[in-house]
């Protein structure tokens, strides 16, 4: 009974430091980003403001169940791939829930997501929505081959479909896959440019063009959902690749310095582009990111 | 299988709309097969409200009908007037004038860059540009009290002197500029992106651009060499060395070149503008406005702006107030027949990007 409560409590702070994580990165990202624009930019913990006004705000628009459910499947997704990735290498006040196979269901459970939010924002009627969550799926389908790619090449490689066991691997070997599977590591940091929606993938919610789209019909509470559920995902992806790919971290400092350099690369490459059109964002994906994926499918199967 | 035509509103409100106006398009998947443009949203009735002012009054509502870029309007109608009642600007009133038109132009164009980049998602080109804008507004506000309204450029000369020290101001910010202009080169032209989203979109052949009447930069960016500085030269234009830039494409990178090259041109002529300008009156003072009439009959002046020619067509019963003003803009046809044209075929994604290449300003439309 008492490990069950610790597991939940742990879970929960888990998830708190996730939330704040990610709400500061982005706070971090406006700041940074205003800077290279000669702004001052707001202060790292605008976010913060934002997320409690939105949260405080009374929802008068009713589109549908559907419409309701879909920030909610934003935030199941984003908590169980939070759960599924291990936070911490040497973690004794949270076991994560890692199994055998976890890699691949974690594939799986990184698109539910986006798939509640393209059924929510297809239920509010709005052109602009449906066209936004269309470019979504067909982003996805691009970015979804290298990533795919550079993850079975690491599978294939060391043997093994569990996040724990790539990071077990790293630790006996003491080498980063991210240096011993450069390939993979490439492809899956071009494939990251795409999950983090940033410019020059931003295509989602172009506000030039589709104003805003999914989130279009979205307001105060249901934005406030997206935008915590979008932070706790930043960061469960930034682990994720740290883990795979970096040795995973020991403590919450080396866990932000790693992320946080992670963070950077969409951010700053995103302030300097401007965005593709979603056929040649696809045809991108699959051009050099999925070449490298393949050199790091032939890598994996030579040595 | 033909698909279902989705309808599209980009505007009235709306981040990719380039003022209150709208586009409807029908949409086939990501391809327009038909646009429809929509005024009717920012109508003030400038031309009408004009009658009811005299002479000089008009000018604060002629800066206002183009936001971005004021003083070719006011210049276009202070030299209307001018011409209707055959009086003389001083030379060094023309060359201020000049300095303010260019310096009008680069800061239009700065403007420009920030809702052709915004409309493509590169937004840190924008901040750079309005920014570096920002050092022109100063310049304006030294000179006419407003940064964005100035009813600096009147019937007779212009408002002011420059102040002690102006010209030395001018020179430095434009070789500030300068020196920017390679950073906008590095972060937007240079960029693979920016050139696969812009070449080859909004195409105009040179043929469509002459049929229907487009202009300015526009039509340059056709291949055609036509400016109204050089081919009814105004002011000292005449007197000043500086050429008109062309390239053939017809698209939005094209367009955006030539505005790129004639910012450098723009500068060149104000350096000359400083260099040349002589001493003595900057105004030919006009009697008590009030009582002010003008000779009947009427007059046309046009202006070369930053979206092509703009002119002013005033006629006058003889009265203190003009019996009609009438404004041509270059947005009109740019923005409503030129535009539902170009669109089909377009993606829907290119519909902001090819309308600020065309440079649009609703509000030079309802006038």
């Amino acid at each position: 009974m008492e490990t069950v409560l610790m597991n939940i409590l742990g879970a929960v702070a888990t998830f708190l430091v996730a939330f704040v994580v990610g709400m500061t990165y982005g706070g971090l990202s406006r700041k940074i980003t205003a800077r290279v624009q000669n702004r001052k930019g707001p202060p790292f913990y605008q976010n913060f403001i934002d997320a409690f006004k939105l949260g405080s705000k009374k929802s008068a628009i009713h589109h549908g169940a559907m419409h309701h459910l879909g920030p909610a499947f934003l935030m199941v997704s984003s908590v169980m791939t939070l759960m599924l990735v291990p936070v911490l290498t040497h973690n004794n006040w949270y076991p994560n829930l890692n199994f055998k196979g976890d890699l691949i269901f974690l594939l799986y459970i990184m698109t539910f997501g986006p798939l509640g939010m393209a059924l929510g924002a297809g239920q509010t009627g709005n052109p602009n929505s449906a066209i936004g969550v269309t470019r979504g799926l067909s982003q996805m389908v691009g970015f979804e081959i290298p990533w795919v790619l550079a993850l079975v090449s690491l599978m294939i490689q060391y043997h093994t479909t569990s996040i724990t066991g790539l990071m077990a691997a790293q630790a006996h070997t003491g080498t980063w896959l991210m240096f011993s599977s450069p390939f993979a590591f490439i492809a899956a940091v071009m494939a990251m440019l795409g999950m983090f929606r940033y410019s020059p993938f931003d295509i989602v919610g172009a506000p030039t063009e589709l104003a805003s789209g999914p989130i279009a019909e979205s307001g105060g509470k249901y934005l406030f959902v997206m935008m915590s559920s979008g932070s706790v995902f930043t960061f469960a992806k930034l682990t994720l690749y740290v883990d795979l790919f970096m040795g995973g971290a020991d403590n919450l400092g080396i866990l932000l310095i790693k992320t946080f350099a992670l963070y950077l690369i969409p951010m700053l490459y995103g302030v300097t582009t401007p965005r593709y059109r979603t056929e040649q964002a696809v045809r991108w994906f699959w051009g050099w990111p999925s070449f490298f994926g393949l050199l790091a499918i032939l890598q994996a199967v030579i040595f | 299988m033909r698909e279902k035509a989705t309808t599209l509103y980009i505007g009235p409100q709306h981040p990719g709309i380039t003022g209150n106006m709208m586009v409807k398009v029908q949409v086939e998947g990501d391809t327009i097969v038909k646009a429809r443009t929509e005024v009717g949203y920012l109508h003030r009735a400038f031309e009408k409200l004009q009658e009811r002012r005299n002479w000089l009054q008009s000018f604060t509502l002629l800066c206002r009908f183009c936001v971005p870029e004021p003083d070719p309007v006011e210049e276009s109608y202070a030299r209307a007037v001018e011409l209707l009642e055959g009086r003389e600007v001083p030379e060094r009133a023309k060359y201020i004038r000049v300095l303010m038109l260019e310096l009008a132009r680069i800061g239009s164009y700065m403007l420009w860059f920030g809702g052709q980049n915004g409309s493509l998602g590169l937004y840190t080109m924008g901040q750079w540009s309005v920014g570096d804008r920002n050092y022109i507004l100063d310049l304006f506000e030294e000179l006419t009290g407003g940064r964005v309204y100035h009813m600096y450029i009147w019937p007779g000369g212009v408002r002011r002197d420059l102040p002690e020290g102006f010209a030395d101001k001018v020179l430095r910010t434009m070789d500030y500029l300068e020196k920017r202009l390679k950073d906008y080169d590095d972060l937007m032209f240079e960029n693979t992106i920016f050139q696969k989203r812009t070449q080859g979109v909004g195409i105009i052949s040179k043929e469509k651009a002459v049929e229907w009447g487009v202009v300015g930069p526009v039509l340059r960016g056709c291949g055609i060499k036509s400016d109204i500085r050089i081919d009814d030269p105004y002011e000292v234009y005449d007197k000043l060395d500086f050429i008109v830039p062309t390239h053939e494409g017809g698209d939005i990178w094209s367009r955006a070149l030539v505005r790129r090259q004639e910012i450098r041109q723009s500068i060149h002529i104000i350096r000359q503008v400083i260099e040349k300008m002589p001493s003595g009156e900057i105004y030919n003072r006009i009697p008590n406005p009030h009582k002010w009439a003008l000779p009947k009959g009427d007059a046309y002046a046009r202006t070369e702006a930053t979206r092509g020619e703009v002119g002013m067509y005033i006629v006058s019963d003889g009265s203190t107030h003009p019996r009609r003003v009438h404004f041509r803009g270059a947005a009109y046809v740019h923005a409503i027949t030129l535009l539902e044209d170009i669109l089909v075929g377009e993606n829907v994604a290119d519909i902001s990007a090819i309308m600020n290449s065309l440079g649009t300003c609703p509000p030079e439309i309802e006038r």
